[in-house]
């Protein structure tokens, strides 16, 4: 089952790509791209090395954080629901096979395209500073949500009206996909939404970089948009968990401006130190 | 117990029992001076009396994991509120629900499913008064009330018509009290692999029964088990109330003396025989049995098991640590008195109560002494469940690898993902001339599928032989029978509940018990929440032991419904409240001193 749907994610997303690569980025830019990947690569390596390691600590996480959440987290399940009751069901308003349909699709595509694509988006850029903000940024919203998610012990709204959001509610319309997310999440993660602090993370960099994506620009804030809102439409997630998601990202792309200097750490290096291209002759400037 | 206060209290977390009672004994004595001054209503501005709404919150598990209890809490959340109780939901996973409801105690009403019983004696482990400070599910009402102890003493001890009329006088006398509700038994509706096996459903699926003497097509040699619940991934002890449910996988790693195939007769298994003689079961074990470890299955084990059951340190305590599952089962034996005769084989079991109850003694996991004698130590850590007696070792480990002497033997698991058993190749059921059922495969993977529509999905695409659990009701009626896949419905004894935490104030009173009991409807909860794959009930044993003074005849006969079709007669219900001493304020609220 979770191969099955796994490789349907992966053919999606292996036709999206190319599209969206063809019709945002360019092929002046693609061309550029090619004549000075390495170096940007080389100027960008520590930045994707910590979102890995942050993704890998995740990874381990996953076995272990449960267990320690159960020991140290607090129940907010009640606190959540006192608040905000039934708000959720608002969204059930619209629901149709269509609109289900909808945002099933966009909770799950949607979001990995809207996810995958800035980092290839903004490879192509010469200055290589947006790119190690962006995964600067994906990195933050995952430590922050891994260490919110052990403190807080909290059931999304399917787990207390089932009957309610059992129209739209993903895993009774596309139960496939619980073989996916049971993968990544545990379903005591739900404060704060993490599709929409990464959506609106992603978004806040296409209206950053508008000028240089103007087609992106629209486009990401409409998928990010719709994935916020699905999370709360499928029953997964409470509004304050997009209200916190929308705080998160906030906080991660101010916080990845002040972390991510204006050169990359290799640059800096290489300025502060000279000796270091004597000893180290692959980190060579040519710009 | 965890020191919360007694007190009904929103909070679930309790940081402020300090503040709170700060705060009660800042309104004792100011409340005196002003009052003395004769000026009552600016002593309730100035310091407010700890008179006010009632507030309570109702324990149930997400809907992942039940999608009934959930929506059975929410409806009394909405009926209690207009009643004027202030009234929070504490949602917890299958684990944490056990260890707060069982446990800690630490709850005001929850809302589960009982294990239940094939026979009414589980009555004497739910309700015994010298159970109140116990853990597990003996007592997690902490429930006392002494006339109902002698009942459910004298039914332990009388046979036939004696007993019925004793099993008869608690049903009703509980039925009166309320110490827990009964809403219904649901059904268990399993899905199966015809084409692969043949004899679905003549063991009952909730015991090793089930699993055994299935009759396998040609060339199949793996059953391939679909689970909805990782707990058994994570812990395989068979005596944690947290991890285990009905206890079937421990069934299958582990052999009882005499086992039960759903609600039939109790008979051997690992005896060869038990003959009653005065008070005491002789029992005679298969010769040759062994341990999945390749130790000898002996008296010394039989004896062990029943000491180490009733009391989990060994001694080493002042007062016993029990065993939190199987608690009524083992206090039938007197356990000083256990006696091994001549050989390695035949132990002399003394019986406190009748035969009838002293046989499901007979029921409960045999554990190798040379393993669990270990486990006796106490253990103090954090996180995992605490007893009041004291917490032992046996009690907390997961138990991973798991030997026992059963038909299937642990090979490896997958936390979280699955759980592979294999034929234990010796097992006394594989002997010729031993006629009871044996397992006819190789190995049994147990695979951890996300809910019971998947796995019903799963075993429909032939990914699984079986869903091991009953399906969700939800889920029944969109699985499609055909030639290859059946689905079968097996008797049930689990029932859905509401308990209350009888420790503290107002649900001691009965009277409150009683009107709470009497805002649920049980009927519509069948039809709505169970989309009518349960039957409401009035007593939570099974049919051949409700007395007809307690059947359903379209209402509860002795807790009726105070409103029609699901909705509550609000009028009539705060009428009830006021009737058993409660009053209401101004504003419709319902108040307690908390």
């Amino acid at each position: 089952m979770l191969a099955e749907v796994l490789t349907q994610l992966v053919i999606v997303i292996s036709i999206l790509l190319p599209i969206a690569i063809a019709v945002f980025i360019g092929r002046k830019r693609l061309a550029r791209t090619r004549a000075e990947w390495r170096t940007r690569l080389r100027d960008v390596a520590p930045a994707i090395a910590v979102l890995l390691i942050v993704l890998l600590i995740n990874r381990l996480a996953r076995q272990r954080a449960p267990r320690l959440s159960r020991e140290i987290g607090l129940h907010l399940t009640s606190e959540l629901y006192n608040i905000e009751g039934e708000f959720i069901l608002l969204f059930q308003s619209i629901a149709t096979p269509e609109t289900t349909a909808y945002f099933s699709l966009i909770y799950i595509y949607g979001y990995t395209f809207l996810l995958l694509f800035p980092p290839i988006a903004y490879f192509t850029l010469s200055e290589t500073r947006t790119f190690r903000r962006l995964l600067t940024a994906y990195a933050l919203n995952y430590v922050i949500g891994l260490v919110l998610y052990i403190f807080v012990i909290a059931y999304g709204p399917r787990n207390l009206m089932p009957a309610e959001v059992a129209e739209t509610m993903l895993f009774d319309t596309n139960p496939q996909y619980r073989y996916l997310t049971r993968e990544v999440n545990s379903n005591t993660n739900v404060f704060p939404s993490l599709h929409t602090s990464l959506s609106a993370t992603v978004a806040t960099f296409a209206a950053m970089t508008r000028s240089t994506f103007p087609k992106w620009f629209p486009v990401a804030v409409v998928l990010a948009a719709s994935v916020a809102i699905s999370t709360m439409f499928l029953g997964i997630h409470w509004g304050i968990d997009v209200v916190g998601g929308l705080l998160l990202a906030a906080l991660c792309v101010t916080l990845s401006d002040r972390f991510v200097g204006r050169w990359s750490i290799s640059e800096e290096l290489s300025e502060r130190y000279p000796q270091f291209e004597d000893r180290f002759p692959w980190v060579d400037r040519d710009e | 117990m965890n020191g919360r206060s007694a007190a009904p209290t929103r909070d679930s977390h309790g940081e402020d029992n300090g503040a709170r009672s700060r705060r009660a004994m800042l309104a004792a004595t100011a409340g005196l001076t002003v009052s003395a001054a004769g000026c009552l209503r600016l002593r309730d501005i100035v310091v407010p009396d700890n008179i006010d709404q009632l507030s309570l919150t109702i324990t149930t598990i997400p809907a992942d994991a039940n999608r009934q209890n959930i929506q059975i809490a929410r409806q009394l959340e909405k009926t209690l509120k207009a009643v004027g109780i202030d009234v929070s939901l504490d949602v917890r996973s299958k684990i944490d629900f056990r260890r707060t409801v069982l446990y800690d105690h630490d709850f005001d009403i929850c809302i589960g499913r009982h294990p239940g019983g094939t026979d009414p004696d589980f009555l004497y482990e739910a309700l015994y008064s010298r159970y109140a400070d116990e853990s597990g599910w003996q007592n997690p009402f902490g429930f006392t009330n002494l006339d109902i102890d002698e009942l459910l003493k004298e039914q332990r001890n009388s046979e036939g018509k004696a007993r019925r009329e004793a099993v008869t006088a608690v049903l009703e006398e509980i039925a009166t009290q309320q110490p827990f509700v009964p809403i219904c038994l649901p059904e268990e509706h399993r899905v199966a692999r015809a084409d692969r096996f043949d004899g679905w459903n003549e063991g009952h699926p909730a015991t090793r029964h089930g699993y055994l003497a299935l009759e396998p097509s040609a060339g199949v040699d793996t059953l391939r088990v679909g689970h909805t619940d990782a707990r058994p991934t994570e812990n395989l002890n068979p005596i944690a109330p947290d991890y285990r449910h009905s206890g079937l996988i421990t069934d299958l790693l582990y052999d009882s003396i005499a086992t039960q195939n759903g609600t039939g007769e109790i008979q051997p298994w690992l005896a060869e025989s038990y003959d009653w003689d005065d008070g005491a079961f002789d029992i005679r074990l298969r010769e040759g049995c062994e341990f999945h470890d390749g130790e000898p299955v002996t008296a010394e084990d039989v004896a062990f098991t029943y000491r180490f059951l009733q009391d989990t340190s060994m001694g080493s305590h002042d007062t016993p640590s029990p065993t939190p599952r199987y608690r009524g089962h083992v206090d039938a034996v007197d356990v000083d008195s256990i006696s091994i005769r001549n050989d390695d084989h035949r132990v002399e079991l003394p019986i406190e109560t009748t035969q009838t109850v002293g046989e499901r003694a007979l029921l409960v996991p045999i554990l190798p002494a040379h393993i669990w004698r270990e486990y006796a130590t106490e253990i103090a850590g954090p996180g995992g469940p605490s007893v009041a007696q004291g917490t032992t070792e046996g009690i907390v480990t997961n138990n991973i690898p798991p030997i026992g002497s059963g038909p299937l033997q642990f090979e490896s698991r997958t936390e979280g993902d699955q759980l592979l058993l294999e034929r234990f190749e010796s097992h006394f059921t594989r002997r010729p001339g031993v006629e009871l059922p044996s397992l006819t495969v190789d190995e049994c993977p147990i695979v951890v599928h996300p809910s019971s529509t998947t796995v019903a999905g799963v075993v429909q695409n032939d990914g699984a032989d079986i869903t091991s659990l009953p399906l969700d009701a939800h889920a029944i009626d969109g699985v499609e029978e055909s030639g290859d896949v059946e689905v079968f419905e097996s008797p049930s004894w689990s029932f859905c509940f509401l308990g209350f935490n009888t420790r503290k104030a107002p649900f001691s009173n009965p009277l409150f018990r009683q009107i709470i009991a009497r805002l649920v409807d049980k009927e519509t909860l069948c039809d709505e929440v169970f989309d009518g794959h349960a039957r409401p009930i009035a007593t939570p044993v099974t049919d051949k032991w409700v007395p007809e003074s307690l059947e359903w005849d379209g209402r509860d006969p002795k807790m009726p419904f105070l409103g029609t079709d699901g909705e509550v007669d609000v009028e009539a219900a705060k009428i009830a409240f006021e009737d058993a001493g409660f009053r209401y304020d101004d504003q419709g609220r319902l108040r307690t001193r908390q």
